[in-house]
């Protein structure tokens, strides 16, 4: 279970302060697909760099489970994302120096696999995504689709249990945006914890719970959201 | 995928990078080494050239002159055989050999000639407590050998006393003539003969050698200081001093050390090439300078753009369970590799360029010094890994949010 309590993240620029997120209590259990939606500026990064253990909040806590994130030291927290998490990108970041199977292979390797074991096991995963004949390409020869399936590929090589993904669908044409949503739904019924931030309409009406972010301000699914589900 | 595996495919991804980020320090070694290559063998040559000519620095009483020393001066003044002590116990760097000796006239057969009384190497070696000063003697440079008085298989024959000054080993009864010596007097190996009283049997006969030596003969020191009932001194202290140090340092540290004495080098006749190796120290040291500048910063801002070009990846890295000290080590290995590829190839291109250039340059064959080649190649190492030392610090302590944003 993912818990907030009275986080506050502020920014300071120009001499003003900006408060990015606030949020009171949020709780968020264990095999939840919840799309959190909201303009740009709304704090959605901010909130996945936060439950993602990157950005210390400025003031609360953040708890995983029984453990209070940001009183963990860097490495600590940096394991947490390796064994526990998944990210998903909008612009996917693959590493575009390698290929498909070795960008696979970097949460592996992260997490001490050996050599032979990051192969079977990145190419297995590369191959529930349909990409078995691309293992050898390099992003800059794979279409958009095919990158975020590889990204999706490296995101639940190490079996995470919690998913945060930033726009996933945001950069992608309807047929590869319809993949990457059904490894959702397969990964929410496999019980993983889904957390998407979205402008999508049909990405955020997969979810099962949606929240809204306004000026850094979350509140639960308004009642046009409802509708759309 | 590791650590390993990722600093090589980014390399590989980046070949114009690698090189254009390593040149200076390439170029830095290949300078470095063609020159130090060139000065070490020329410092080896120089210091060849000195120990045939035989002592270089001559420590002479206070009035005496070269003139006196090389007409063999048989009734000029002496100094105290403790001199030889002092020097060998001060450890001064770049002192080779020490060989006192004392003149005087004698006749031989009805001969006249001058007996000069030297002290064989062994006697050296039995005194633990210049041994002991031999061997903390600093050593200044690679053409140089440490002072030692290990004996060589050239010191054991009389001959020695024509190539290298010094004998390692003379009996108080034996002595050595003099090519014009054994000439004249018609004595030859194994004879006995009288000399200021004493009786010795000849152990050898030198080759001419064109100088006051061929009418000498040579006795055991100890023993021409007891007939010539002169006391403990010597005529004049032979020091066979290493290559620059003969030419500089030594001869002033020898007359701090012996105040009373008059030091004087007969090294001119290599100045020009002692000249030639200082001016490549100092090119070198220069070159080294250049190489810590220059290929450093020119590495730790080639190292710093691409931390800045990768702050996305590094995110993502961070965002997936990189350390920060995985991401530190990822530059650090980059650089380390770029030392090592690029001071490996500049120390090939240096060692070949010293190798042709050496002979027309220098005068000398230069053949390879792995030691110094290992050196070259640590150096840059550890250079490239200092330089990017600061930028690695950086990207280690990158935002990982980097990754949700466009950079």
């Amino acid at each position: 279970m993912i818990r907030l309590e009275n986080v506050k993240r502020t920014y300071t620029r120009h001499g003003q302060t900006v408060t990015a997120l606030q949020c009171e209590n949020l709780c968020i259990s264990a095999g939840e697909y919840v799309a959190v939606i909201g303009p740009s500026g709304s704090g959605k990064s901010t909130l996945l760099s936060l439950l993602g253990g990157m950005l210390s909040p400025s003031s609360g806590r953040i708890w995983l489970d029984d453990m209070s994130v940001y009183e963990q030291p860097l490495t600590a927290r940096a394991t947490m994302r390796r064994e526990r998490m998944g990210f998903v990108f909008q612009t996917f970041n693959l590493i575009p120096y390698l290929t498909a199977l070795e960008n696979v292979q970097v949460p592996l390797g992260l997490n001490g696999v050996s050599l032979p074991d990051q192969t079977a096991m990145a190419t297995a995963m590369l191959q529930r995504f349909g990409l078995a004949d691309r293992l050898k390409h390099k992003p800059s020869e794979m279409s958009v689709g095919q990158q975020q399936r590889v990204a999706l590929a490296r995101t639940l090589v190490n079996d995470p249990q919690i998913i945060l993904a930033d726009e996933p669908t945001g950069n992608l044409d309807p047929t590869s945006r319809e993949v990457v949503l059904k490894a959702f739904d397969m990964c929410h019924e496999e019980g993983r914890t889904i957390i998407t931030v979205t402008h999508d309409v049909t990405a955020a009406a997969r979810a099962k719970r949606r929240l809204v972010l306004n000026e850094g301000q979350i509140s639960e699914e308004s009642s046009c959201w409802a509708k759309v589900a | 995928m590791n650590l390993r595996s990722l600093v090589w495919k980014e390399l590989r991804e980046r070949p114009w990078s690698v090189v254009s980020s390593s040149m200076a320090i390439l170029l830095g070694v290949a300078a470095l080494v063609a020159i130090r290559h060139v000065t070490v063998h020329s410092e080896q040559e120089v210091s060849r050239q000195l120990s045939s000519l035989g002592a270089n620095i001559l420590i002479l009483p206070k009035d005496a002159s070269l003139q006196n020393y090389y007409a063999a001066d048989r009734n000029g003044q002496t100094l105290p055989e403790e001199h030889v002590t002092e020097v060998l116990m001060a450890g001064l760097a770049g002192v080779e050999k020490v060989t006192p000796k004392l003149s005087m006239p004698a006749s031989l057969g009805g001969l006249e000639v001058t007996l000069t009384g030297i002290l064989p190497q062994s006697e050296f070696t039995a005194q633990q407590a210049w041994q002991t000063a031999a061997l903390f003697t600093p050593k200044k440079h690679d053409g140089c050998k440490k002072a030692s008085h290990e004996p060589s298989e050239a010191d054991k024959t009389p001959e020695s006393l024509n190539t290298t000054r010094a004998i390692e080993n003379l009996e108080k009864n034996q002595i050595v003539l003099g090519a014009d010596v054994a000439e004249r007097s018609a004595f030859s190996d194994g004879d006995t003969v009288e000399l200021l009283g004493g009786t010795f049997i000849v152990l050898g006969t030198l080759t001419r050698t064109g100088t006051v030596d061929d009418s000498r003969v040579f006795a055991h020191l100890h023993t021409v200081q007891e007939l010539a009932k002169s006391g403990e001194v010597v005529s004049a202290i032979e020091v066979i001093g290493c290559c620059e140090d003969a030419a500089g340092d030594l001869v002033p540290e020898l007359s701090k050390l012996l105040p009373n004495a008059r030091v004087v080098t007969v090294s001119q006749v290599v100045q020009t090439q002692v000249g030639v190796n200082r001016l490549m120290s100092g090119t070198s040291l220069f070159v080294l300078g250049t190489l810590v500048l220059v290929g450093g910063a020119s590495l730790a801002s080639a190292i710093a753009a691409n931390v800045r070009e990768r702050r996305r990846e590094i995110g993502t890295l961070m965002a997936i369970g990189a350390t920060p000290g995985f991401v530190q080590r990822l530059f650090l290995m980059k650089a380390l590799v770029l030392g090592l590829v690029a001071g490996s190839i500049g120390c090939v291109i240096g060692l070949l360029t010293a190798v042709m250039i050496g002979p027309q340059w220098a005068g000398v064959v230069v053949l390879p010094l792995p030691g110094l080649a290992v050196m070259a190649v640590g150096a840059a190492t550890l250079l490239a890994v200092m330089a990017a030392y600061w930028p690695a610090r950086q990207a280690a302590k990158l935002d990982p949010c980097l990754c949700f944003q466009e950079v």
